[in-house]
């Protein structure tokens, strides 16, 4: 009876590690949609553009003793899911994380030490912008896998209409446009924004600010982040020089950059993701209708950018294995590109930070879109990666709001804003 | 006589005995229930209120701050602004809800076709509330909603619903209103069924006409009834989240933002775990301070409903 049992129980283990059981499971985090993670796939489910499921299966394959498992939460899950999964015990090992995150992550001791082989591949083959956002204290916490910066994306058609045949180099030229390429209905209610910001959205509030601000001369904080700077004279001009467009009647608080692709916004400042939706809302007339260009500058040309990086979990308990297949879908070659960069470029729709993708995939990269972002990395800075950046974001969006409604001069919105970050910045920094 | 008190009170004592444990394990499952699912997250709530803590560490590795996150709140006009909100979104729908559903319910109670009209009424408290903030900003659109195209019709100026800050919360609460309509009208209904029709009658032989029926039988009978619903509406309107956070993310600043969007934004956005806790246990005190007052009112009034 012992023995039989003994043999039965060997059996199963034998069994077991055949099915997978002693495999190195991995749990990879995105917040990628659908498509992105499967594939694009033509009507008979072929897939057309690799997905990060098809990357994924291929590493398998080369090494049959790990398993990767994409858990895909949308962005506004996100940071949620980090935080409950570390609450709750499960974690997954190998996030794709906002640089804006990443100061508390890494405080609180969640992001495992890079090691130093891909510290050096990221200085070297990334561009500076990138490199920023995965940089935390001085030091790289993961390997940038997605820029984004912002740049004037207008609809040709609505500026050849109104006798403009070049988009505004400068923002006193868009100013003095804008109100030109706003319609009203009879009742007052604008039907064509001459430009369009949008109210509800962080990012879509603070980054064209931090843009205006930057193009100014200024900074919103001190560099060792002890004080926030947004008083300051170029402060203070950069959120007035955005106010003249709700004075002239260019655009209201009510305008959003989504109506875009319907034809009723003529100017907006936006990101390289969009480039979809807008080909999805123009059709076959979007090449003929959507045009992109710098951000119109006040002193000097200027944008802001963000990035995403990927990282492994401290209480990874299988951090080589994760580090292993990051080096290979970041910064292996694969002829000429890396897999993360075909998959960004060719999937995603973003700019791959890494140099190689971005020379290599020339065509993806230099169509009408997102050619004009690409150019403007060099005039890119960074989003600051600072403590509770997501908080400080709010906070600034609410008060530029505030302005752009006329319930406070740019001045007022500022130095109320200023008061609640410098408070924040007490708490961390002093 | 004694002798048989002498031998029953032991066996009835034993009975006794035998008979608590016996309720004890009948109420094991739900007190164990009540516990894990009541007791404790509360208990640890508070213990949170009293740390710095992002739920990134363990909360045994998180600073303790006393209760200077209660006296932070107390003090911040931000927090303070979405009591107010909160306080006025309350009040709104609350008494809007239930004076109309009231006026609704003895309409509809003996007019033809009373079932199809509580069916139709009723139809939006069974809808999800993100689904009406959605389909209700697109009514509120300024350029192309419904409700500028009606004034548009009749010569006035359209209206920013969703975006001027002092129009905002109003849009919202008259969403709520609208939404919370049908529930609050049928629990009327019902208490108008318990009205025997012979006070009726017998108040018409006295010449009474229909508004002092509706005065001086049916409201002062629905009382128990409308200070149900009174209580009840508070609490919920007091913790009001979706509405608002689905139509109000496009109002300026903090227009309408209410103290559980607060709690909300503040765990999960700025990642004050103990901040957003003793706010969830101020709104906690303030809801139930304002149910004891509004239990005290109507008793004041004579109503003492449900004991």
């Amino acid at each position: 009876m012992k023995r039989s049992l003994v043999l039965l129980a060997v059996v199963l283990c034998v069994l077991l590690s055949f099915s997978g059981f002693g495999k190195t499971k991995l749990i990879f985090a995105v917040h990628w949609s659908d498509y992105q993670v499967e594939g694009v796939k033509d009507e008979n489910g072929n897939v057309v553009v690799k997905g990060l499921k098809q990357y994924i299966e291929e590493y398998q394959k080369l090494n049959p003793n790990v398993e990767i498992e994409i858990q895909s939460v949308p962005f506004d899950e996100y940071l949620k899911r980090i935080l409950i999964s570390h609450t709750s015990g499960v974690i997954a090992d190998i996030y794709v994380l906002y640089s804006l995150w990443g100061v508390q992550l890494v405080d609180s001791g969640i992001l495992d030490e890079v090691p130093k082989d891909v510290v050096s591949k990221v200085k070297s083959d990334f561009v500076k912008a990138a490199v920023d956002g995965a940089t935390i204290d001085k030091a790289i916490w993961g390997v940038p896998v997605e820029v984004a910066n912002y740049a004037l994306v207008y609809n040709k058609k609505l500026l050849q209409e109104a006798g403009f045949n070049e988009p505004p180099k400068t923002w006193d030229e868009l100013v003095a446009m804008a109100p030109k390429l706003t319609k009203r209905n009879p009742d007052g209610t604008v039907a064509q924004y001459g430009f369009a910001f949008l109210s509800g959205w962080d990012s879509a509030v603070v980054h064209p600010y931090l843009a205006l601000l930057y193009s100014n001369g200024g900074k919103p904080f001190k560099d060792d982040f002890t004080e926030c700077l947004l008083t300051s004279k170029e402060a203070i001009e950069a959120l007035e020089a955005e106010l003249k467009l709700f004075k002239n009647g260019a655009t209201d608080p009510a305008a959003s950059v989504w109506n875009f692709p319907t034809g009723k916004v003529a100017m907006m400042i936006m990101a390289p993701w969009y480039e979809t939706a807008l080909k999805l809302g123009f059709k076959d007339e979007y090449e003929a209708t959507v045009g992109v260009a710098p951000i119109p500058y006040l002193k000097k040309p200027a944008t802001v950018g963000y990035t995403w990086f990927i990282a492994v979990d401290s209480a990874s308990k299988n951090k080589k294995a994760a580090w292993d297949f990051i080096r290979w879908m970041t910064l292996q070659d694969a002829g000429g590109f890396t897999r993360m960069g075909e998959l960004m470029a060719k999937n995603i729709g973003s700019i791959p930070p890494n140099k190689k993708d971005i020379a290599f995939f020339k065509e993806e990269l230099n169509d009408l879109y997102t050619s004009a972002f690409v150019k403007e990395l060099e005039n890119t800075y960074q989003e600051p990666n600072i403590a509770q950046g997501q908080e400080i974001k709010t906070i600034l969006m609410r008060e530029i709001i505030e302005a752009w409604n006329g319930r406070k001069t740019a001045e007022q919105a500022l130095n109320d804003a200023k008061k609640q970050i410098d408070k924040i910045l007490e708490e961390f920094y002093k | 006589m004694a002798g048989l008190s002498e031998t029953k009170g032991p066996v009835r004592r034993k009975k006794l005995k035998t008979n608590t444990g016996a309720g004890y394990a009948f109420l094991a499952p739900a007190l164990l229930f009540y516990s894990i699912f009541f007791v404790y997250p509360v208990v640890f709530s508070l213990i949170v209120s009293t740390k710095r803590w992002n739920m990134l560490v363990p909360l045994s590795r998180a600073r303790s701050v006393g209760f200077s996150h209660y006296s932070y709140l107390l003090s911040d006009q931000v927090f303070l602004g979405v009591l107010r909100n909160t306080l006025i979104y309350a009040l709104a729908t609350v008494s809007l809800t239930i004076v109309i559903a009231l006026i609704l319910a003895v309409l509809i109670n003996n007019a033809k076709l009373s079932v199809l009209w509580r069916f139709i009424y009723f139809a939006p408290v069974v809808t999800p509330q993100v689904a009406i903030g959605t389909i209700w900003g697109y009514l509120y659109r300024p350029n192309n909603g419904l409700f500028n195209s009606i004034l548009r019709l009749f010569g006035m100026k359209p209206v920013y619903w969703l975006t001027d800050p002092n129009v905002a919360l109003f849009s919202i609460i008259i969403t709520a209103v609208w939404a919370g309509i049908g529930g609050s009208m049928l629990i009327i209904t019902a208490g108008l069924k318990n009205i025997p029709q012979d006070y009726y009658d017998a108040a018409k032989i006295d010449g009474a006409g229909p508004f002092r029926q509706f005065f001086y039988i049916t409201v002062p009978l629905l009382s128990p009834t409308l200070l149900f619903l009174t209580a009840t509406g508070f609490i919920g309107a007091w913790q009001v989240f979706d509405l608002p956070f689905t139509m109000g993310r496009n109002a300026p600043a903090r227009s309408v933002m209410t103290v559980s969007w607060y709690v909300y934004e503040t765990a999960f956005q700025s990642l004050r775990m103990g901040r957003a806790s003793a706010g969830a246990f101020l709104l906690f005190c303030v809801i139930f301070g304002f149910t004891l007052l509004i239990l005290w009112l109507f008793r004041r009034g004579g109503i003492k409903g449900y004991e």
